[in-house]
């Protein structure tokens, strides 16, 4: 059967065929599509198994390899900057090795296109002492995915798959394989010297994960070669596509010899040097961080010299430069690459945050500090109402840190933290008890969408339901609020701008007054779920009273709603992308924006 | 062939690329794909780059493209970026459009009809490929005739 698959999709179909049947993770751009593929599949195959989220990445990583002791094969899924949050019990669970078969499987972003950072999982790899598979294309993601689980069985030890977006979001024709159920059979076989392993029993851990490793990288490491020129580069991942699309586009099948390697950790360096001795340069290409080069230890040109940059993603254009400057390919009379017009990212029409965001930002005007947080609700930037954006949770934890800085200063200044319902759960209930328990007088605003809007409307602990669409008990952020301890607590919907404004102001007093965190909760459905799109339209027609407008674009400028254009004189209502909220309506200081019932 | 589709969110150019993916996928001819979207989630630019028949990744770069397939005018000029020397570029007026959206009900049979235009600029696939493919998807009565329309 061959099926059109992104490199995601394929992902899960290798996974589920080679018999993983537990897959935890947390929704992040590039990798969110693997656990949804596998959920789909394993409904139309009728496949037992777990597959849905976890609450973080830290969680879902000692869930996957608890099942794995358990001697289940199973998969851990995240993005990049999600396996920093799974460090703890990743470093471990590559020391005490896994039984039922264990993927790892980290999407990267170089560029980066929707991350923080532009790190290398590689170097993860690397760092654990765990084999890490490059996938170039999404057909080698699907045999790479069968490849990994087989491999962890095989040494007991956690495989990595590495990706990139350009090969998660990739698609391309493969010829799939057969997925069937089977009956799974749990078991742990209690050893303590292992799973208990006292500080005196890890350094044997260790030794065997040296011996694992040992033994990889002399039975499983090999080099595909390419081609037949007298200059060799050495590539992995996406950059092998990109230069064997520039190689046989621009016919230097006779200057160029490449060479691919599947597994870039661990690598098996006396291979490599046998064949690396024949050639009399050696370029290395790869995506990300030096982790070939760094392990080549011979001299090459590659990214420690200046050959290839040190940052940014590395595209096809970004290759054929490189190519060109070696004068391996001819340079290019110059030409300007066309840009397509650009359209800045907004919260959409009809969306609650926009609505909470003008709110605080009318109530503090530019006399706050604002934390912002990951997710959709980061784009309050447009609204002035985000000032720092760092890392999951780190709104709390940054408005603690604020606050106290201040007060140590004995200055007077509000801090305003936002997060979504997502993120509080994942990271933002932690620094809420530090906040709680050293008394710091700061806002935490909750943005309750009740999905993970970014990445695609997945579920969040508040849902009745999890990705698979079983029953889930859901969890509610006012409970856990009061249970930390928190004082002052006030629920708004977040199209109620009066309720939000009252709230803020009640709010700005308790900080004022008690050492303690205020918390709100702006609630209202994500307008792409179908709980949101119950709510709209709420009106019959949004429209702006020519006659009123005076042409200020203070609703433009403040309220920041795509759907608000100015035409040269007065505001006009963009029909196209406009749902009928009628939100914008308080923005308006004439009264010029109407809504018609 | 190179191939690009331009669009923005929620015309159908995602699936449109698809409906093209399997008429080559039944020929047995590689395809490969790579998808570009902004972060705004409507409106926002959609941009499919396609390589049939050849090719390792699904990248087609600016001067490349056979042929670009552009479902909004907005990015006119940045779609005729990608054609090769002998490109074509394929799109709808707004007449076009209109008549289309009056006589179907809605824009996005557009595409189909787009995809006839297409199957009369190339030379890898016929009409039976796409009716194929088009027979089965949903609302493929309506699809066909829109088709059967864009051929001309």
């Amino acid at each position: 059967m061959k099926l059109f698959l992104s490199g995601n999709e394929a992902i899960a179909f290798g996974l589920l065929e080679a018999g993983v049947r537990f897959i935890s993770g947390y929704p992040g751009t590039p990798s969110s599509e693997v656990l949804p593929a596998a959920v789909k599949l394993a409904k139309q195959f009728k496949i037992d198994g777990y597959f849905n989220w976890a609450v973080n990445e830290k969680v879902a990583f000692e869930e996957t390899t608890a099942a794995s002791i358990a001697n289940i094969p199973v998969a851990f899924v995240a993005k990049q900057v999600g396996l920093n949050v799974a460090m703890d019990p990743y470093m471990n669970t590559a020391l005490v090795g896994s039984d039922g078969g264990l993927v790892v499987v980290v999407a990267d972003d170089p560029g980066p296109h929707s991350s923080q950072t532009e790190q290398d999982s590689r170097f993860m790899a690397y760092f654990a002492k765990i084999p890490v598979l490059e996938p170039s294309t999404p057909k080698e993601a699907y045999l790479f995915a069968k490849k990994a689980l087989n491999l962890s069985r095989q040494y007991k030890i956690p495989v990595m798959i590495r990706t990139t977006t350009r090969v998660s979001h990739s698609k391309e024709d493969i010829e799939v394989g057969r997925l069937s159920n089977y009956t799974i059979k749990a078991q742990f076989n209690k050893n303590t010297d292992r799973y208990a392993a006292t500080p005196h029993f890890r350094y044997l851990l260790h030794k065997q994960l040296n011996e694992k490793i040992e033994k990889i990288k002399n039975n499983e490491f090999e080099i595909k070669t390419y081609f037949s020129g007298k200059k060799l580069i050495i590539t992995s991942g996406i950059s092998f596509a990109y230069l064997y699309d520039i190689i046989t586009e621009y016919k230097l099948t006779d200057k160029l010899t490449i060479a691919k390697i599947d597994m870039p950790y661990p690598l098996n360096e006396e291979t490599l040097h046998r064949l690396t001795d024949k050639f009399e340069e050696v370029i290395i290409i790869e995506e990300g961080y030096p982790v070939i080069e760094l392990q080549f230890r011979k001299e090459c040109k590659g990214r420690e010299d200046g050959t290839v940059p040190k940052e940014g993603e590395l595209t096809i254009d970004v290759i054929k430069s490189i190519l060109q400057k070696l004068s391996i390919m001819p340079e290019e009379k110059s030409s300007k690459l066309i840009k397509p017009p650009f359209k800045r990212p907004s919260l959409c029409p009809g969306c609650g945050h926009r609505t909470a965001f003008y709110a605080i930002k009318q109530v503090f005007k530019d006399d706050a500090i604002y934390t912002g947080d990951i997710g959709c609700y980061t784009l309050g930037l447009n609204l002035k109402a985000v000032d720092t954006v760092h890392c999951m949770g780190a709104s709390v934890s940054f408005g603690f840190g604020f606050q106290k800085a201040f007060g140590l200063s004995n200055i007077k200044k509000p801090v305003v933290a936002t997060i979504g319902d997502s993120t509080f759960f994942h990271s933002g209930i932690t620094p809420l008890i530090d906040a709680v328990h050293n008394n710091s007088p700061f806002i935490v605003v909750i943005l309750d969408n009740s999905t993970v809007a970014m990445t695609g409307n997945q579920p969040t602990p508040t849902n009745t339901y999890n990705e698979d669409g079983s029953k889930a008990t859901p969890v509610l952020i006012e409970n856990i609020v009061k249970a930390i301890g928190v004082d002052f607590l006030k629920i708004c919907d977040a199209y109620d701008f009066d309720c939000m404004e009252k709230a803020l102001l009640e709010a700005k007093d308790y900080i004022e007054n008690y050492s303690s965190p205020a918390v709100l909760i702006f609630r209202h459905p994500c307008i792409y779920t179908t709980e949101g799109l119950k709510n709209n339209p709420r009106f019959k027609r949004v429209f702006v009273d020519e006659q009123l407008c005076k042409g200020c674009k203070i609703c433009i400028e403040n309220f920041e709603c795509p759907s608000l254009i100015f035409n040269g004189s007065v505001v006009e209502i963009d029909t196209t992308t406009c749902i009928n909220c009628g939100q914008c309506v308080v923005s308006c200081p004439f009264d010029a924006i109407k809504v018609e019932k | 062939m190179k191939l690009v589709i331009i669009g923005v969110g929620g015309m159908g150019a995602i699936s449109l690329s698809k409906t093209i993916a399997q008429m080559a996928i039944n020929k047995n001819l590689s395809v490969k794909s790579s998808e570009i979207h902004g972060i705004a989630k409507k409106g926002g630019l959609v941009e499919v780059q396609m390589k049939i028949d050849e090719g390792l990744s699904g990248v087609v770069l600016q001067k490349e493209a056979d042929i670009v397939i552009l479902l909004e005018d907005l990015y006119f000029q940045y779609a005729k970026a990608f054609l090769n020397k002998n490109g074509i570029l394929i799109t709808l007026t707004k007449e076009e459009k209109e008549s289309i959206k009056k006589e179907f009900g809605d824009i996005k049979f557009a595409n189909s009809f787009i995809l006839g235009r297409f199957i009369k600029k190339q030379s890898i696939f016929d009409k039976l490929d796409a009716v194929e493919v088009l027979k089965n998807i949903k609302f493929s009565e309506k699809n066909l005739k829109a088709f059967e329309r864009g051929i001309g």
